[in-house]
């Protein structure tokens, strides 16, 4: 241990027990350690997390009357019971999954772009007029009908980014406006020109996709289609990217600290444009996906209904806008929905127990933010001012 | 005696800021507090306004010994603070900023109107003419301060502590404050004024005191003493003797040509006024002075990060004015930032992260960030400069504040940029990594880079400069050689004196 | 044109006006004291639902809109607590709490009325419809101001209230003092924390009147969603109205036309979609009248660049 009057930072004599500090001293000697420590403790939020939100569910599940050992099979069960569960699952987390990882690229760099489902509708109703209406070979269709949603949110969610880079309008605003007015022009294309009116239906849908354009199932028999394979690979390229490239670099840093980056030589306009092309991007591709992959057509309202752009945000907010984590939340956010309709079916608990869930979810992460806040307000306060 | 401050001594985790400083004050006098930065005069007056508590010591006031929880107490005992930077509501009216917290009233409603009438009475009593419906951003600076001033007076102040009063005013606006001063003490009040202008000091105290190093080197009548004196009481720390060359400065690296930078609403000081100096290559420009008076905004303005309204910035000959930092730092530049924190590093990101900044050519190819490489750097730096980070993914915000600037001067300093400018490279660090960073700019300037060193650390610029150039209130008042500085001439200079010492300045 | 402009539009103008204004003044007064509240979406949300689940238990109508009020003020404290006091960011907090309320409200539908979707009473009163005593027998005016329920007469009320609190009395004055400056207002000893907290609370019970209108205001019914963004909007008008109470009001009327017009322009068989998308329209096109200056020292950008 230092002097003390060469160690300003007093703190960590006062405020780390003994044998903690002991632990600290041995990892800092071993990088290794240190950083498996790091994931630990890092893992130990989000589980907590979890933790509490099983008990808030469990509350809510004995106010209806319920059994929560029972429910809480059932969701189980819903979610992972058989390999057609599991992969209903995954089908459920795909259009989540690319959400979730757009919102964490662009909330990584200090945008708050809130305008995912406006961007993925448009993308999905893009893919749907491109799988319909171009001419080509079915394969050629399936892909410009893909890159047709992606440029579709892309564009829409540049937009916003322009507005903010050239008028200074407040993006979180800007993006969440544009959701209600791009879900509106949507529900009119499908409700009027382009309606498809030669089923018996009457509902608000295009026509459907032949099926040499759809995306392939990855099993026979089950949901689950290429979708989910573009997100777990888009999953580990952003985390490459995110932690290997010159770009993803600026990003982060923009995001961390904003002046940091200015004094760096980072240039925010170029990020906020790459920031908001690729977040609508992935969240285009998430309708473009379900789109192709689920439903071959594009239906009003029924990408908004399962809440997928939401619990796409939820995902990033709940992971930190970490890559990886946003996966993994998006997959755990699925697991509660599809456990959820599982509890519906099987017991007298409604299915919008997974909502509670949630909700109690990203409550408690906001909350543990502060936690780690107020241990480095404390530091600070032992310090002292300057002279 | 009004006032007696005995013994006050005031330790923060290892830092002495007060060490057993004695303190008195007349009533009806004006006593002013002098010093560089970091002495301990604010941390003596914070003590005393209530916002700090004392390690030891005591405070008695009339004879009757105090202790001050919070600016409050210290208000309802009479004492009232004038901050540096002002607290003030831009958008309220004057009568408005003097009457907050102490509102007359009538029943719920805000009596807008009897508080002009106070105001107006208190302004013709203390000779402090103001508007009271005049909205606060739009008066000048000056008055600004009158305002500051009565709202101290409103609540029945008798010790008034100015704390740099005149840092931002033009000189006749300064003239009009000493005479306000003055006017105060001839009704009664005390002022103490902490200050670092020894001018000002000399024409309106009736006392000063002198803190070096958070201890008090002299206490004298105005009369008795001159500013020479008062700055070899300043100053006068040992110096560590540091092995360096003489310079062999060759072609001009920076060249600054009138930059002026107007101050805000622009009637008040510049706050850069047609300053213009070079740098060389393989010589060492140290720009002295208190903070405060322009060097900020100078630094900013050569590395891209503030604009300017005149006048022209030259790197290795090409016109930067007006660029952006980016294109800044591919012509040469590498800046070592005053705050750290604030501009200088990402506190919630890793060692590695931070250490990459600017550097991303060198570290990347083909838009692939190699991470070994960047490894490999800091290994280098940690082993040549000393920082103790633990590893690589370490946050930056875990760091000693001299760990982490001795990351921030390597990150620089590995750029091998013809110019190099240090603003504040030392503040805030402990005395291992300040000579580590010492020895590593003197050594930039031997391989032939240009340093600009820019610090109100007297004894720092003495060290390292070959020519020194001292800024005050915006300009540069002076410009030396190493050789022929002394530091009561820098120090004379720093505080608007003139080189030439004529008696009675 | 007088098909179009009639003395009914004006009519559900005001109707539909009150939940935005209530909100939007909420809003106002916590960005007044630094606080960025998005999460008026999620308290009208909650608000709506417990004025319903309250009318059913106690079948009055006003202890139901007191209920409401108490919910959204409880949720308001914790807002409160995490970000005033644990500093949290303000913004993922109100996100947080905006999907706290999707989530209780849907689950509460089914937990306490058994059913999905909606809840539809017939048998629920309402709030009452007051006749202005002298107003109404004006032609045209007194049509467009008579019959409304309280909840809408209260939110204009309180508009003029909160303009004088702000502007005329001293404790508006340091509520006003602590969001300019705050740290010159802790030096003249005012508790910026305190009022921060309290404008919040008050934003929680204005959001609670709003939900309650909504959902008691016209026809006694609870949809999942029901509020469709308009807590958002009410924060644009408040950023528009310039963070004044009457300023907000007239943005709020603004909108509330627009959002009246839209319907109207349904008669005309234009698609509902595009009647629909005009306040949003215009709630886009009012951002370019104004600058927000929090955001822009938020977003990092440094000295004249």
């Amino acid at each position: 241990m230092r002097p003390a009057g060469s160690d300003p930072r007093g703190w960590r004599k006062r405020f780390l027990p003994e044998a903690l500090r002991k632990r600290f001293r041995l990892k800092t000697s071993r990088p290794e350690r240190l950083r498996l420590a790091g994931t630990l403790r890092g893992l130990l939020h989000p589980l907590a997390a979890v933790l509490l939100g099983l008990i808030a569910g469990a509350i809510a599940i004995l106010a209806v009357g319920g059994s929560v050992v029972e429910t809480y099979v059932e969701m189980w069960k819903g979610a992972f019971g058989s390999f057609y569960y599991v992969t209903t699952t995954l089908a459920r987390a795909t259009p989540i999954m690319l959400v979730g990882l757009g919102v964490a690229l662009a909330f990584r760099a200090g945008f708050f772009n809130l305008g995912a489902e406006g961007q993925m509708l448009l993308g999905a109703l893009c893919a749907a007029i491109a799988g319909l209406y171009l001419p080509g070979p079915p394969e050629w269709r399936t892909i410009a009908a893909l890159v047709a949603g992606v440029a579709a949110g892309a564009a829409w969610s540049l937009l916003a980014g322009w507005l903010d880079l050239k008028f200074r309008l407040n993006l979180l605003i800007t993006t969440l406006l544009l959701n209600y007015i791009a879900g509106l022009f949507c529900s009119y294309v499908v409700a009027f020109p382009l309606k498809d009116t030669s089923g018996s239906s009457g509902m608000a849908q295009t026509e459907m996709l032949e099926k040499a354009v759809w995306l392939p199932k990855l099993f026979p028999g089950m949901i689950l289609h290429a979708g989910f394979v573009f997100a777990v690979v888009l999953t580990l390229l952003l985390f490459l990217f995110l932690r290997h490239t010159v770009k993803g670099y600026e990003l982060r840093m923009l995001g961390s600290n904003p002046l940091f980056a200015v004094y760096g030589g980072v240039r925010r306009g170029a990020l906020l444009a790459i920031a908001m092309l690729a977040s609508g991007g992935f969240a285009g591709l998430a309708g473009a996906a379900e789109v192709l992959g689920t439903q071959y057509r594009y239906i009003d309202n029924a990408l908004t209904s399962p809440g997928y752009a939401w619990s796409g945000i939820m995902a990033a907010l709940l992971a930190g806008s970490h890559p990886l984590g946003t996966a993994a939340a998006a997959i755990l956010l699925a697991a509660l929905q599809t456990g959820g309709l599982g509890v519906e079916r099987n017991t007298d608990v409604p299915l919008e127990i997974a909502s509670v869930i949630q909700a109690t979810l990203i409550l408690f992460v906001s909350a543990r933010f502060t936690l780690a806040l107020i241990r480095r307000r404390k530091a600070r306060a032992a310090d002292g001012p300057a002279v | 005696m009004l006032l007696r401050m005995e013994g006050i001594t005031k330790v923060y985790g290892g830092v002495t800021a007060n060490a057993g400083v004695d303190f008195t004050l007349r009533e009806g006098e004006v006593h002013a507090l002098v010093g560089e930065n970091g002495a301990g005069k604010t941390t003596l007056m914070r003590i005393l306004y209530g916002e700090e508590q004392p390690t030891s010591g005591t405070i008695r006031l009339r004879g009757r010994e105090v202790s001050f929880r919070s600016p409050d107490d210290a208000i309802r005992a009479g004492i009232g603070m004038v901050h540096q930077h002002f607290m003030l509501f831009p958008s309220f009216t004057v009568a408005e900023n003097i009457v907050i917290g102490r509102e007359p009233a009538s029943g719920v409603v805000f009596d807008r109107r009897k508080a002009a009438e106070e105001v107006r009475r208190l302004s013709a009593e203390y000779g402090m003419p103001v508007d009271p419906w005049r909205r606060v951003a739009d008066c000048p600076v000056g008055v600004q301060q009158r305002v500051e001033i009565l709202k101290v007076l409103y609540r029945g102040a008798d010790i008034i502590i100015l704390d740099e009063p005149s840092a931002v005013l033009t000189p006749l606006e300064v003239r009009e404050l000493l005479g306000v001063i003055r006017g105060l003490a001839d009704r009664g009040k005390s002022v103490i004024l902490i200050t670092h202008k020894l001018q000002e000091v000399m024409d309106a105290a009736d006392r000063i005191t002198v803190l070096r190093d958070g201890k008090v080197t002299g206490t004298f009548a105005a009369a008795d003493t001159n500013a020479e004196e008062l700055s070899r009481l300043m100053v006068g720390r040992d110096l560590v003797p540091l092995d360096k060359r003489p310079a062999s400065p060759g072609e001009a690296v920076l060249e600054v040509r009138d930059l002026t930078i107007r101050g805000g609403r622009g009637k008040a000081r510049p706050v850069l006024d047609r300053v213009s100096f070079t740098v060389r290559a393989g010589e060492i420009v140290g720009v002295a002075g208190v903070s405060g008076n322009g060097q900020t905004e100078l630094v900013q303005a050569i590395a891209g990060l503030r604009t300017v309204d005149e006048g022209a910035i030259l790197l290795a000959g090409h016109d930067i004015t007006g660029e952006t930092a980016r294109r800044i730092r591919e012509r040469g530049l590498a800046h070592i930032p005053e705050d750290r924190y604030a501009w200088g590093a990402a506190a919630g990101e890793s060692v590695a992260d931070n250490a990459a900044m600017g550097h991303t050519a060198r570290f990347g190819r083909g838009g692939v960030l190699l991470r070994g490489r960047i490894r490999r750097a800091v290994e280098g730096w940690v082993a040549a400069y000393g920082i103790r980070a633990g590893s690589l993914e370490a946050k930056a915000g875990h760091l000693s504040g001299g760990n982490l600037q001795k990351l921030i001067v390597a990150r620089e300093l590995a750029h091998g940029t013809p110019l190099v400018i240090a603003a504040e490279p030392t503040r805030g660090v402990d005395v291992g990594a300040m000579e580590t960073i010492h020895r590593e700019l003197v050594r930039r300037r031997d391989e032939g880079g240009a340093v600009l060193l820019v610090s109100s650390e007297l004894t720092e610029i003495l060290k390292l400069s070959d020519r020194i150039l001292v800024m005050y209130e915006g300009r540069i008042v002076g410009e030396l050689a190493a050789e022929e500085a002394t530091e009561e001439s820098i120090s004379l200079l720093m505080t608007g004196g003139t080189r030439h010492a004529a008696g009675g300045v | 044109m007088d098909q179009l402009f009639d003395v009914s539009l004006f009519n559900s103008t005001l109707r539909m006006v009150a939940p935005i204004l209530l909100a939007a003044l909420g809003g106002a007064i916590c960005a007044r004291t630094g606080v960025f509240n998005v999460a008026l979406e999620g308290w009208m949300l909650t608000a709506a639902f417990a004025a319903i689940v309250g009318n059913h238990f106690f079948h009055n109508v006003w202890l139901a809109v007191l209920f409401a009020v108490a919910c959204v003020t409880v949720m308001a404290l914790l807002f409160a607590v995490l970000t005033v006091h644990l500093n949290a960011n303000v913004i993922v907090v109100g996100l947080a709490f905006n999907f706290l309320a999707a989530g209780l409200t849907a689950y509460g539908l089914f937990a306490v009325f058994g059913v999905k979707g909606s809840f539809y009473d017939r048998n629920m009163e309402g709030l009452p419809r007051w006749n202005l005593p002298l107003a109404e027998d004006i032609p045209f005016v007194g049509d467009v101001l008579s019959g409304h329920s309280p909840l809408v007469y209260l939110a204009f009320v309180l508009a003029f209230a909160l303009q004088f609190y702000l502007f005329r009395t001293v404790w508006g004055f340091r509520l006003l003092a602590a969001g300019e400056h705050p740290a010159a207002a802790a030096s003249v000893g005012l508790r910026v924390n305190r009022i921060r907290i309290g404008a919040i609370l008050l934003s929680g019970m204005l959001c609670g009147l709003a939900g309650a209108q909504l959902s008691l205001g016209q026809v006694t019914l609870f949809t999942e969603n029901m509020t469709a963004g308009r807590g958002f909007i009410a924060l644009v008008a408040s950023m528009l109205g310039q963070n004044n109470p009457l300023g907000v009001m007239l943005a709020s009327l603004l909108f509330g036309l627009t959002d009246a017009f839209g319907i109207r322009l349904q008669g005309f068989s234009l698609p509902a979609q595009f009647t629909m998308m005009v306040p949003y329209v215009m709630t886009l096109a009012a951002m370019f009248f104004f600058k927000d200056r929090a955001y822009l020292r938020q977003s990092g950008r440094s000295e004249g660049r």
